[in-house]
């Protein structure tokens, strides 16, 4: 069951960039001897923490995206557990989040489309009209229906 | 209530003259006090991805104490603020937001 996971972690600040690139082989060997795949991997650098972590007011956050089985993330969790650079992970399980955004996000386009077509207009958004949002094309809607009904 | 016109929309005396005119359907009915209709900013801009990296998006949920903003004051819908919630809690965990101000 191939799955997909967000990873991210807090290296200490005291780490070298080395043992931080060595922890990232480190998973990189667990990924692939438990076929899986890493499809990208972000330093987001040095960053200061939010609130004390142990002594630690600083940590260099590393983010992998992993495609995967359970068993593999667990075996992950673990040895980022035993390390001692490493201060805080934090593993999410996306696919599923990611699959609901898409679906929302066509549903609502394909929404506005057919409310401009109901409206004579043409279901893409022309150059020419305007600075407008995407944003207000439903709200105004729902507005104009009270206005003109009363006014007009 | 009055009888000024200038009142108008649905803000003063909008309910007594209801029947005479339109002036109290006027789109949302407003009571005597002024009160903004709260709108979820997340239904209103369309984010349909709350995540927990974006602290810029965050943040304004979380005020001086570090505590979740109820969704009676932001006006957050029930949806998003289910969402919200578990983008801070994550936040947290990864010290990109605080659980609490020192």
């Amino acid at each position: 069951m191939n799955r997909k996971y967000e990873l991210v972690y807090i290296v200490s600040p005291d780490a070298t960039d080395d043992q931080v690139a060595e922890l990232h082989t480190l998973i990189e060997e667990i990924v692939q001897r438990m076929d899986g795949q890493i499809e990208k991997t972000e330093n987001w650098g040095r960053r200061r923490l939010a609130y004390e972590i142990g002594r630690h007011k600083e940590g260099t956050y590393v983010l992998e995206l992993i495609n995967g089985s359970g068993e593999l993330l667990k075996e992950i969790d673990r040895r980022l557990k035993v390390s001692d650079l490493v201060i805080r992970q934090l593993a999410v399980r996306v696919d599923e989040v990611h699959e609901i955004v898409e679906r929302t996000r066509s549903k609502r386009s394909e929404a506005s489309r057919r409310r401009r077509v109901a409206r004579g207009l043409p279901p893409d958004r022309q150059p020419s009209e305007g600075q407008r949002g995407d944003s207000d094309d439903d709200r105004d809607d729902r507005d104009d229906r009270f206005d003109m009904g009363d006014r007009r | 209530m009055n009888g000024r016109k200038t009142f108008g929309g649905g803000a003063g005396g909008g309910r007594g003259r209801a029947g005479q005119n339109q002036a109290g359907k006027d789109g949302q009915q407003r009571r005597p006090m002024f009160r903004r209709r709260k709108i979820c900013k997340f239904c209103a801009d369309k984010i349909d991805d709350i995540n927990y990296k974006d602290t810029r998006l965050l943040m304004p949920f979380v005020p001086e104490r570090a505590k979740i903003l109820p969704r009676r004051i932001s006006g957050t819908c029930a949806l998003h603020q289910r969402k919200l919630r578990v983008a801070i809690l994550r936040a947290r965990q990864l010290a990109l937001i605080p659980y609490t101000a020192e």
